[in-house]
């Protein structure tokens, strides 16, 4: 019994407790506190995070003669550290006030309270895995366990779950595949092996392999073309769910990832891969895929006329960051997309929790219904802002910092279109996240909303401390980095030489100390400038403004949403197709062509005649 | 301690020599207006009279904080780009940002005034707002490419170190000789993002009330006064640093920053404006095109 | 030693002399069954226990191949100790009026227990015959219209398989001169031709109707959806196991060239096909676990067409698995019957059935840690392992087969959990006798997923000893004179070298 042991077995408390207690009036409380001691827990063994040496668990299982065992890296101390975090402010977000609002309309907190601290302990067992069959173990209760979060809520949250089950249960079947073929070349499901046999996989081997394993894991991380199940599935959970899931969920497809086929099976081997008639190897491929998987995803957010869709297609668009960072397989890029995880969860978090509280107060998360409220709940809006700048990766919070480090990577690996493909992401991040704002915070008030207040104590704090994360982490990425470095020690990466500040090279640098201090100098100076000259200003009502000769009355409702971004989508409207839906209709369509088919047989009238046909079927195939 | 102490001083004597710079380039342009319009144009302080005018009106209207906040932001983040921007003695934090950071930092004074415009919850500001985050994305793309084969060709992205190279090699080092099609893009690009004419249809007085600067007045249009004066210092600066070797001393710097600047200037008061998507669709095409290629002869 | 017949005698007996019992004292008749089936269990059980190695008994005195022979090792006595068990758990305890049924069931439990244990191609023809006609009497047994139209359907099936699979028998038996299993093992070489493989194939298709092999199965739905759960529950997860077990037996003693395997690989592969895909689009929960349950006898096929242990194994864990989920699944079709739309608020009408619905779904699709994980594991280990084009086909057949599977398992479970018009809820509610027995497949699922480490090795131990080819002959030819022997050891050595 170690520190792990007690850390995984306080994870399983928590939930049974919240499991048990689900209907108690505190039970929202009790999970809240029993995840802080998990995080306490978790904390203990931050050595992990700081270049510790592994740690394994007391815990050994043997079934059917295979033995199953459990550790923690600092890979998955990080991953860890996200997870519960993530958990952490979305419970308590939840715990409060928050509850008893949903209670009454029909939901059950602790239902809630109990699938995410599920989703923890689940997510702790996969991170834990030191074996390939332990981890597909944990990656399949992973799976199970985020559908149980995303159907709570009922209605069409469940359709989006079953859609989500189905693409989970697709890529866990690939997974499988992957690792039978693994245990046919090896003989067995242990990490150690698989690394000392890879070296002698032929290439068919390798592709095959990574093909199956990026499928399978890519499900959950959303790559492209097996994201239509994530911004549904995602939104259409009860808040501070999705602001977990969003956080987190799908990154464990890429911890995942990273430890089977950029530890195990090695990267390296795919830069040696060509594919044939093409110029590319089997890495370019993926790094176009992340490249593909942030455009799409992104562009298709800036069409979203829900604030929660909005953000879940984000999500899906960022992943794409991770991955891409990840693939360029130096000190920087590798960083970047490590330290992106951490900064996108928070960024993640803060911005559902800030809609979810928005939610809270105007029963709508549609923009075309939402506008002006900044004076209604300006911290709220405070956090929300400090989120879009994180997700738009533009200083001076952490965002910026891990996209920082993929474009300088990229720069350095000298590839320019994939380096114009990362930017044209972030453009449009920048574009949808000013629409969110704009419509949710910005703009006409309704009449409606006249009357609303801040949101209650309970849901700012969470939220506070998130967009403080950011801010802090922005300011002095160097805290974030010690992890990372242990990360990719773990991972077998060179470690990036990170100062508090950022990076130190040669030839480009990043200190965002200097950095931030400076900005915030320049707005003093601004605020000087502001405040110090010209008469004070005199606040005027919202709808005592210039028109172009009309009147703006309250009853006129010109704050919109709907195709914001008229100029652009002129042009490049046309260019969403539908493709991948199409796909994915077209694969259903044949699933139901055939099964019509096959049904037929059972309607048959002469089911005996097909008795006979197959006997003399068989016997020719016999004696033929 | 010393070098802290330096770069302070540095970082603070920037901003206002750009303000000053920034100045003078307003004039230039409104100067250079006149001409090609056969008129004799503003005076030497009109400028600075024009943003003391602005500060002096009598009523001030805000539309609420983050109204205010905007124009600091605005103000403000620009203030802070200048010290990432080498001139000829001071270096600042150039260092400790680069090439890439200053991009982005560039971003912030026009978020904060999409935020400011956005509070003010007027229609034409809105639309305003929308175009020219559009047209931020048309001209940032070929923008970006720029910066990218500046970046490869000179394995740095450090602004210091990209000034050095070129001064050290002489004329034939420039990124202009080097990199003559990724300059012409650079031009181009440049010119698209200073929001002049032709691709100044997110001010369009004549339909949308001029977007986002409607309901500015007083100072808070003496903010975006400021504002544009550091613009057009960041945008020609930036330009002579990747291309024309920066300055070698204050003479040829200023001579370098306003002989760039005049280029687009001249051009904005020959040519009518686009439509936002006639805009995408030309910056996507031209520029871009030209930067690839340009790209192209880098990466080889 | 011969206590064993007791366990095939005594259940035929009491069919027998149900009715005449019944005539003098009906509540003597209500306990005789579950009284006979609880002397079945006690001597399977026992036999279970003492057992070390494989024995053959050989009935009447007569030595094999001539006499009747029981062959008892861990595999035939394991199924002899289930067949009173889930009989005793699917019981119709609330029948008090009629004898019919449970005469029909002892009549099944005797002739299913001989289908176990028979170590001859006779008896087995014998007993087979015996179930079907018991079973054709359960599946009628509600008198309604389309009860006796599916079981019409199903009697012509059977019937013609019946022809099949004499047939097949009697080419065997012109070929090799014997029906004793061990002794057709001894004389396979005689069987590696057309007409030894066409008499495989005969048997196979001819016994494949009940153990619903593909395409071959046309009654299964029908059947399943008219008659009553429990019945369709015994039919789908006792008869359609043992019928695969005769099959099994067959293919362990005589026929282990690649052509016999393949033909269960594709039929097998077939039947997952159709099975997963027609299910996908039932409309009603009973259809869609008759076809669900095609789907699966198709995998155990495909797992046992694995060459070696890997197969045995794979395919019992599958068999065993199925053996207890689909039961489970199939009583929950008592009150959830008729379309699947109508299914919306059964959770709210009884939450503990719908949570077992969903223990139940998840094993089946093969969720870890359930046990069902587990034996889709060494099925895909197994596939992986034999590694030619065919399995690694079949591989990928059995994988998407579960997305389906998921997909409209998943698809009923949210039915369940969404929300239902209150007069359609009350019809949904589930007695507490039928969820009783209900839990008790979720308590051995679960109990399964608890001690899933000793029952692993337990289960390889049965299958290594059931696919020892050698060891089968050997049990039953122990005490037989030397050039019996001299063959063994070389079957030995083959098996050695193979």
């Amino acid at each position: 019994m170690n520190q792990l042991d007690t850390l995984l077995l306080i994870s399983l408390i928590t939930a049974l407790i919240s499991g048990l207690g689900r209907r108690h009036q505190l039970i929202g409380w009790a999970t809240a506190i029993l995840l802080t001691v998990q995080f306490l827990a978790l904390l203990s063994i931050s050595s992990l995070g700081y270049g510790g040496t592994v740690i394994e668990s007391a815990v050994n299982l043997t079934i059917l003669g295979q033995p199953l065992s459990w550790r923690f890296d600092g890979l998955s101390w990080f991953f860890a550290l996200i997870t519960i975090g993530a958990a952490m402010a979305s419970s308590f977000f939840a715990a409060g006030i928050w509850a008893k609002k949903y209670k009454k309309h029909g939901g059950n907190p602790g239902l809630l309270q109990f699938a995410m601290s599920l989703n923890v302990f689940t997510m702790l067992v996969l991170l834990a895995s030191g074996d390939l069959l332990s981890l597909f173990i944990g990656w399949e209760l992973v799976s199970w366990a985020s559908l149980l979060l995303m159907v709570l809520a009922g209605g069409i949250a469940t359709q989006w779950g079953l859609r989500y089950i189905v693409y989970a249960t697709a890529g866990a079947m690939s997974i499988l595949a992957g690792i039978g073929i693994i245990y046919h070349l090896t003989g067995s499901f242990a990490y150690a092996d698989l690394a000392a046999a890879a070296s002698t996989f032929s290439t068919t081997h390798v592709v095959v392999l990574s093909l199956l394993f990026i499928a399978g894991f890519g499900v959950k991380m959303g790559l492209l073309p097996f994201h239509l199940w994530q911004a549904g599935a995602y939104a259409e959970t009860p808040g501070p769910g999705s602001a977990f899931l969003g956080a987190i969920s799908s990154r464990m497809g890429l911890y995942a990832m990273l430890i089977v086929v950029f530890q195990l099976i090695g990267l390296g081997k795919m830069i040696a891969v060509e594919i044939p008639f093409t110029f590319l190897s089997l890495r370019d491929l993926l790094m176009w895929v992340a490249a593909f998987t942030i455009i799409f995803p992104t562009y298709t957010a800036l069409r979203q006329n829900d604030a929660r869709y909005l953000l879940a297609w984000h999500g899906i668009g960022q992943g794409g960051y991770m991955m891409m960072g990840l693939l360029l397989l130096d000190p920087v890029g590798s960083a970047g997309g490590l330290l992106h995880v951490f900064n996108y969860a928070t960024n993640q978090a803060a911005l559902f929790l800030a809609i979810t509280a928005v939610v809270y107060r105007t029963h709508t998360a549609d923009l075309n219904r939402l506008g002006g409220l900044v004076n209604r709940m300006p911290l709220t809006f405070l956090v929300l802002l400090v989120g879009i700048i994180g997700l738009a990766g533009i200083p001076p919070m952490n965002g910026f910092v891990s996209k920082w480090l993929i474009y300088r990577s990229l720069i350095i690996e000298g590839m320019p279109l994939l380096f114009v493909a990362t930017v044209i992401g972030t453009l449009g991040t920048i574009l949808s996240v000013y629409k969110l704002i704009h419509n949710t915070f910005l703009g006409q008030l309704r009449l409606e909303h006249e009357h609303i207040r801040e949101v209650p104590w309970s849901m700012l704090a969470p939220m506070l401390v998130v967009a403080t994360i950011i801010f802090i982490t922005g300011f002095m990425p160097g805290l974030v980095l010690d992890w990372v470095a242990s990360a990719q020690a773990a991972l077998g990466f060179t470690p990036l030489a990170y100062t508090l500040g950022g990076v130190e090279t040669a030839r480009g640098s990043l200190d965002m100390i200097w950095l931030c201090g400076v900005l915030f100098g320049g707005f003093g100076v601004g605020a000087l400038l502001f405040y110090g000259g010209g008469n004070k200003a005199k606040r005027v009502h919202q709808l005592d403004n210039y028109a172009g000769g009309h009147f703006l009355t309250a009853d006129t409702r010109y704050h919109y949403s709907n195709n914001f971004y008229a100029g652009l989508m002129h042009h490049i409207g046309g260019w969403y197709r539908g493709t991948f839906k199409w796909l994915e209709s077209s694969l259903i369509s044949i699933v139901s062509l055939l099964s019509g088919l096959t049904q037929i047989l059972f309607h048959s009238y002469h089911p005996a005649l097909f008795l006979l046909i197959t006997a003399t079927l068989s016997l020719y195939f016999f004696i033929g | 301690m010393q070098v802290t102490l330096l770069t302070i001083m540095e970082v603070i004597l920037m901003p206002i020599v750009a303000f000053i710079i920034g100045l003078f380039m307003v004039l230039m342009m409104r100067k250079l207006a006149a001409r090609l319009q056969r008129r004799v144009g503003p005076p030497l302080f009109q400028p600075l009279f024009d943003i003391v005018k602005l500060y002096g009106k009598q009523t001030q209207i805000s539309h609420g904080m983050i109204h205010d906040i905007g124009i600091i932001m605005a103000v403000g983040g620009y203030v802070a780009a200048e010290a990432l921007l080498p001139v000829p003695g001071m270096d600042g934090i150039a260092a400790k940002g680069g090439l890439i950071t200053l991009a982005y930092l560039t971003m912030v004074p026009s978020l904060g005034l999409a935020l400011g415009v956005g509070q003010c919850a007027n229609p034409n500001g809105s639309i305003g707002i929308s175009r020219a985050l559009t047209s931020m994305l048309a001209y940032d793309i070929p923008f970006i490419i720029v910066i990218f084969g500046v970046a490869y060709q000179f394995s740095s992205t450090n602004l210091v170190d990209i000034i050095a190279t070129q001064q050290a090699g002489g004329f034939s080092t420039w990124g202009i000789s080097e990199m003559p099609v990724l300059a012409v893009a650079g031009l181009f690009a440049m010119h698209a993002s200073l929001g002049k004419q032709p691709f100044e249809i997110y001010i369009a007085p004549a339909e949308i009330a001029t977007g986002p600067m409607v309901e500015m007045g007083g100072k808070f249009l003496g903010g975006l006064f400021v504002m544009q004066s550091f613009q057009l210092y960041t945008a020609s600066v930036l330009y002579v640093s990747l291309f024309l070797g920066g300055g070698e001393n204050w003479i040829t710097f200023l001579l370098k920053s306003f002989g760039v600047l005049a280029i687009p200037v001249v051009i904005a008061y020959l040519f009518p404006r686009y439509r936002t998507d006639d805009l995408v669709r030309l910056v996507w095409k031209w520029p871009v095109m030209l930067a690839l290629i340009g790209i192209a002869f880098v990466m080889n | 030693m011969n206590n064993i017949a007791f366990t095939v005698a005594l259940p035929l007996l009491a069919a027998f002399l149900l009715p005449i019992i019944s005539n003098s004292s009906k509540s003597a008749a209500r306990f005789i069954g579950p009284f006979v089936l609880l002397a079945m269990l006690g001597f399977s059980l026992a036999y279970f226990n003492m057992l070390e190695h494989p024995v053959a008994i050989a009935l009447g005195g007569f030595r094999p191949p001539l006499g009747i022979t029981f062959h008892l090792d861990n595999l035939s006595l394991l199924m002899a100790s289930i067949i009173p068990l889930i009989m005793l758990v699917l019981w119709p305890y609330a029948n008090i009026e009629g004898y019919r049924e449970e005469s029909l069931l002892l009549l099944l439990a005797g002739s299913a227990s001989g289908l176990a244990l028979s170590g001859d191609l006779f008896n087995i023809y014998v007993f087979y015959e015996l179930l079907s006609v018991a079973s054709f009497g359960l599946a009628a047994a509600n008198r309604t219209g389309a009860a006796f139209a599916a079981t019409f359907r199903y009697l012509v099936m059977s019937g013609l398989g019946t022809v099949l699979a004499l047939t097949g028998i009697g080419l065997i038996y012109t070929q090799t001169g014997t029906l004793n299993l061990a002794h057709i093992g001894l004389l396979a070489s005689q069987l590696n031709n057309p007409a030894g493989l066409s008499a495989f194939a005969l048997i196979v298709i001819g016994i494949g109707v009940k153990a619903e092999i593909f395409p071959v199965n046309g009654w299964v739905p029908e059947v399943y959806s008219t008659a009553s759960p429990r019945i369709s529950a015994l039919l789908a997860g006792l008869i359609s196991k043992l019928a695969v077990l005769v099959i099994v037996r067959l293919l362990v003693v005589a026929y282990q060239g690649p052509e016999a395997l393949t033909l269960l690989l594709v039929l097998g592969m077939l039947g997952i096909i159709w099975g997963e895909l027609s299910a996908w689009r039932s409309k009603d929960l009973k259809r869609m676990l008759s076809f669900s349950s095609i789907g699966q006898l198709g995998m155990v096929l495909v797992a046992f067409s694995i060459p070696g242990e890997a197969g045995m194994v794979a395919g019992i864990a599958m068999m065993l698995h199925h053996l207890v989920v689909k039961p489970g699944l199939f009583m929950l079709t008592e009150h959830w019957n008729g379309s699947l739309n109508k299914l919306a608020g059964a959770a709210k009408s009884s939450p503990l059935a719908a949570v077992l619905f969903m223990l139940f779904a998840l094993s089946l699709i093969g969720v870890p840690p359930f046990p069902g994980f587990w034996a889709k594991l060494l099925l895909v280990t197994g596939l992986v392992e034999a590694n030619t084009p065919l399995y690694l086909t079949a591989l990928a057949v059995l994988l998407s087969a579960t997305v389906i599977e998921a997909h409209y398992l998943m698809h009923t479970a949210i039915r369940m959990y969404s929300k239902g018009k209150k007069k359609q809820v009350k019809k949904l509610h589930q007695t507490p006798f039928t969820l009783t027995i209900i839990s008790v497949f979720a308590v051995v699922l679960i109990t399964a997923l608890i001690t899933m480490a000793p029952l692993g090795n337990k289960l390889q131990h049965i299958a290594a000893e059931s696919s020892d080819r050698a060891l089968y002959i050997n049990t039953t030819f122990a005490a037989r004179h030397t050039p019996v022997r001299k063959q063994i050891s070389l079957i030995k050595q083959q098996s050695k070298v193979q």
